[in-house]
């Protein structure tokens, strides 16, 4: 079988109702998942020419082997990484590097605020064995923030001394979502393989 | 429309004169719940539970060395592997049924050197390719029936390797004396 992921998106009211959700299968990973899986299947070290392409759109020509490969456990207001949300709709290419038009941490015009980015263990059910990853983002702007048709993950990893940020997946929903002031919305992803 | 992520393996053997006398090419069953587990740690950057190679219930965290599958000659406790279990696959599984390993003695072959291919994107795929070729030179003909990958892992405490993928083949393939066997996993993803 397959490794899987899957999607759901909620919205919550100021009172903590849903008020919209959607769930799916995701379209996509992109590039720079594998690519990282290589650098650590290969072991490329430090100057060993790997390339991957950060979120920033610039591409780092000594990708290497770290502990902090795939970090995407955000704590809150961290934007880096981690689950995001955005208003792009372009629809998903193998060579997507960021969210299309992602929503920014704060409580300004359009902006949310992130909650940390937190995951529940693997377990296994039968012959399948899963984890989550969730996040969730308040509006506290003043007003709906309306539009937010996609969602992705961003991720961690090393070029040459530094640290930089790359997308992992990203998925454009089905549905454009609008979030009340005072609301939430709140992504969640399982990553899932069955033997 | 779902996404397309996984590992594809061919199986491709030879006799003594190079010639190539079977093939199987197939989607790879299994992609371990070992792999997922090394995942969730270095997403964390924490550890969770995992068995290692050893039977040992080491686990597995962040560490620079994880999923490391390369392997040298001779090397048979990391990068591709065979073996001649026919158990069927389990989520759980932490080693190949019954791996055959290095030498050239009754049941052994040799395993040559591997290392993972620099990923290439053609169209809307992204893949990388990991090879690698054994030897028979036991003397006698040599039945391969599973395959794997094992990668170098770390626990809290203790260095070790993970099984991440095993397959059974859909086929035995029977290695003649002086003949090899070479297996191809490519890890893909379409968007």
């Amino acid at each position: 079988m397959e490794p899987q992921l899957d999607y759901r998106v909620e919205v919550t009211d100021k009172d903590g109702r849903v008020i919209a959700r959607e769930e799916g299968p995701s379209r996509s990973y992109v590039r720079q998942w594998n690519e990282l899986f290589h650098v650590q299947a290969a072991q490329i070290y430090l100057g060993g020419g790997g390339t991957v392409k950060d979120t920033s759109g610039s591409t780092c020509a000594d990708a290497r082997i770290s502990t902090v490969t795939f970090k995407s456990n955000a704590g809150i207001g961290e934007t880096n990484y981690g689950l995001r949300v955005g208003k792009g709709s372009t629809p998903v290419s193998i060579n997507d590097y960021a969210i299309g038009n992602p929503i920014a941490e704060g409580t300004g015009i359009d902006q949310l605020e992130h909650q940390l980015t937190y995951f529940t263990g693997p377990s296994v059910v039968g012959s399948t064995l899963s984890f989550t990853m969730q996040r969730s983002m308040v509006n506290h702007s003043g007003a709906t923030i309306s539009g937010i048709q996609e969602i992705g993950n961003y991720m961690m990893f090393s070029c040459g001394m530094y640290t930089r940020f790359a997308l992992g997946f990203r998925d454009v929903l089905a549905s454009s979502f609008s979030i009340p002031d005072g609301g939430a919305i709140t992504v969640t992803y399982t990553l899932k393989v069955t033997a | 429309m779902r996404n397309r992520a996984g590992l594809w393996y061919s199986v491709t053997i030879r006799d003594r004169h190079g010639k190539v006398i079977s093939r199987e090419r197939r989607k790879s069953r299994s992609m371990l719940g070992n792999w997922y587990r090394i995942l969730y740690g270095m997403m964390i950057t924490g550890c969770t539970s995992m068995v290692h190679t050893s039977g040992n219930s080491w686990g597995t965290c962040y560490l620079q060395d994880n999923w490391d599958f390369r392997g040298d000659a001779d090397m048979d406790y990391k990068s591709i592997v065979i073996g001649t279990g026919t158990t069927a696959v389990s989520i759980d599984d932490y080693k190949l049924a019954t791996q055959i390993m290095q030498g050239t003695g009754s049941g052994q072959m040799r395993h040559l050197a591997s290392t993972p291919g620099w990923p290439s994107i053609v169209g809307p795929n992204c893949s990388f390719l990991t090879s690698r070729t054994f030897l028979n030179n036991s003397g006698g003909s040599i039945t391969v029936r599973e395959s794997g990958i094992y990668c170098r892992c770390k626990g809290p405490t203790y260095y070790g390797y993970a099984c991440i993928v095993r397959d059974v083949f859909g086929t035995p393939q029977a290695i003649p004396d002086g003949g090899s066997i070479t297996i191809d996993y490519t890890l893909g993803i379409t968007a």
